[in-house]
């Protein structure tokens, strides 16, 4: 099957300013060169902790964001820029769901007119079907028909999920990006909107964008993980290979930090510092000057994203992910 | 162990523009001398209301003391005099709060602060209090610690600054330290980083009350676990105990939605509803509700905290070895 999103060596560059002129003295490389692909229906999981481009990354593919270079095709077509009136039909192909429910939802608008809102800007239906629309809507999301007239701050933080979700499926996309979606919303919620966005995948056939830094939520909700540490992607592979069995360093790291209740403590590899800066990042491998492991080869040498083994799906950018591999 | 904090019926209500809001409702708990006792529970449920409410850090109007009583070293904090309670205040009990970046003055840098700290509880002139606090600087792993003395909080990352504070709660060397959720709003490479220097900075007699929502940094750090549903303990003890064999249902779900890193569900469980309004709490047993357990008593009556063996409580009918006794 081809594949409905292709990524090719996108990078995403914020300037920094500086002075009464506001020359530019630098760029933050949020997104420094990344390429991956999404099947039509499959969930591919983004994590990584904060700062390492994973929002921008879901952004520049949205087209919030302006690409420096490279490319986002989605079904083989060119999403951004293109011209304005083209732009149009491409939204309606992906939509996205935004983290923070409190500020995603605009607080002067009743949920019916927010979840309709998408549908007649596409002219997908006449005004006068709106309530018939907004009900149907909100069935799907598990909520009353009878919330239609009321207005965002009178829910909850699930509820608004669930709210925000109604809004993303209703011009029926192909790609839905979920940055952090479940995030702020607590365990005993966060399980119901998690089987529900696997409910509406099944039903509507969507492929997610899943950005999490949570990985207990990727490794229910993903079918394939993108590890992503300071803008660039250090692993990828099926969300089995990639959690039970992680071959990079980064991803080592980042799965026994992870504090899980019951069994024995595990013997966890704690990394020293904080993540560098992205407007400067480290010579050769980016992670080098956290990695437990690193050689002075690291510093000179830009490890490559390739596959493990010839023809594998899963990719590992690091010189010793054999040495890893193989223990 | 000798108890070194003895919280009895704690009851805290904030008037609010839509009536009295209970936070904290007939709350009862200890912590005994080196004990790390977690206190779980979803927002809004009132743990972040409990353990600030030891140190009278809730402002009042508008909250409320309803009823009881906290009891440290003989004393009771709520009814202290203030002048007595700022001596007790950073030097005896310590907090470390939630976000690093609000608890630190913006204005003064990271040194003077550690100084003045230091200072307002030792008879200590400013060059001992600057090298002791370069010194704890060191010790919580701060690289180049001098440097960081004369940075401002701004200049410091999440981590860095959560370090600070950690060296600022224990350089008094107190026998409480309160942890507001402490690393939930960093990173989970600086989150255990972060729990790996409470778990050694602790002296062995000072005792840790953690307020986290995450069952698996309880798992990591906690000998004892209360866990708390919209405003009232509803169950209590041992980790490995309460891990294995929760009593009361809402334990129960709690951890089976806990999401696993090395298995699979086809669908997660989850517990239906939400959880009730403080504001219009339902009469009888507040997760009733939500329970798959629940029967006409939990709708009624509102269950007391029962004693399943020595530091074993829950608050659940099912837990009643004496179904028709009464119950007040």
């Amino acid at each position: 099957m081809p594949p409905l999103l292709q990524i090719h060596d996108l990078k995403t560059w914020f300037p920094i300013t500086s002075g009464v002129f506001s020359r530019t003295v630098g760029h933050v490389r949020a997104v420094d060169g990344v390429s991956f692909d999404i099947a039509p229906g499959e969930t591919v999981g983004l994590v990584g902790e904060s700062g390492c481009g994973k929002t921008t990354l879901g952004r520049t593919v949205l087209g919030l964001e302006p690409r420096k270079s490279g490319e986002i095709l989605l079904g083989g077509t060119p999403l951004w820029p293109a011209r304005h009136r083209d732009t149009l039909p491409l939204r309606r192909r992906v939509q996205m769901v935004f983290q923070d429910p409190y500020s995603s939802l605009n607080p002067r608008m009743t949920i019916q007119e927010i979840v309709t809102e998408g549908l007649l800007e596409q002219r997908l239906i006449r005004p006068r079907d709106r309530a018939d629309a907004a009900v149907r809507l909100l069935q799907e999301v598990g909520m009353e028909p009878s919330v239609l007239h009321r207005y965002p701050h009178e829910f909850s933080g699930g509820q608004r999920q669930r709210i925000s979700i109604a809004r993303a499926i209703a011009v029926r996309p192909e790609l839905v990006i979920c940055d952090e979606a479940v995030s702020a919303l607590d365990v005993s919620v966060r399980a119901q909107v998690l089987n529900l966005l696997i409910d509406l995948r099944a039903s509507h056939n969507l492929a997610y964008l899943f950005i999490s830094h949570d990985l207990g939520v990727i490794r229910h909700i993903a079918s394939r993980v993108v590890v992503m540490y300071l803008g660039v992607v250090v692993e990828t592979g099926s969300a089995s290979e990639v959690l039970d069995s992680p071959a990079h360093p980064y991803s080592r790291a980042l799965i026994s930090a992870v504090p899980v209740p019951f069994g024995e403590s595990r013997k966890r590899t704690i990394l020293k510092g904080d993540v560098p800066s992205s407007s400067n990042p480290p010579s050769g491998c980016r992670f080098r000057t956290r990695c437990p492991l690193a050689l002075p080869e690291c510093a000179v040498r830009v490890p490559v994203l390739e596959s493990v083994t010839p023809g594998s799906t899963r990719q590992v950018a690091c010189i010793r992910k054999n040495e890893i591999l193989d223990r | 162990m000798n108890t070194l904090l003895d919280i009895r019926n704690l009851g805290i209500t904030f008037d609010t523009d839509e009536g009295p809001l209970k936070a904290v409702d007939n709350v009862s708990f200890s912590i005994r001398q080196g004990e790390v006792v977690g206190l779980v529970g979803e927002s809004g449920c009132g743990k972040s209301a409990t353990a600030l409410s030891l140190l009278r850090l809730i402002p009042m109007p508008p909250g409320r003391l309803t009823s009881g009583e906290v009891i440290f070293e003989g004393r009771d904090l709520l009814r202290l005099p203030t002048y007595e309670l700022r001596s007790i205040r950073g030097r005896r009990i310590s907090v470390i709060f939630q976000e690093p970046m609000s608890a630190l003055s913006p204005l003064h840098r990271v040194g003077a602060q550690l100084v003045e700290t230091l200072q307002l509880h030792l008879p200590i002139d400013t060059r001992t209090a600057w090298n002791t606090s370069v010194d704890w600087l060191k010790r919580v792993g701060l690289p180049d610690p001098v440097a960081q003395m004369r940075a401002y909080p701004y200049q410091l990352s999440g981590g860095m600054l959560q370090r600070v504070m950690i060296a600022m709660a224990l350089m008094l060397e107190p026998a409480l330290i309160i942890a507001d959720e402490p690393t939930t709003a960093l990173d989970v490479t600086i989150q255990a980083q972060v729990l790996e220097l409470l778990r050694e900075m602790k002296s062995k007699d000072a005792s840790l009350l953690l307020i986290t929502h995450d069952l698996g940094v309880v798992w990591e750090l906690c000998a004892r676990v209360v866990v708390m549903y919209a405003s009232r303990v509803v169950e209590e003890g041992p980790r490995r105990d309460l891990f294995e064999n929760p009593a009361h249902p809402y334990t129960r779900a709690l951890l089976d939605s806990v999401l696993s890193l090395t298995g699979r569900a086809d669908r997660l469980s989850t517990i239906e509803g939400q959880v009730p309004s403080p504001l219009a709490y339902p009469a009888g047993c507040r997760f009733a509700p939500r329970c798959p357990h629940a029967f006409t008593r939990c709708r009624q009556e509102q269950p007391p905290l029962y004693t399943l063996s020595t530091d074993r409580h829950s608050a659940c009918f099912l837990c009643d070895k004496h179904p028709t006794a009464h119950t007040s």
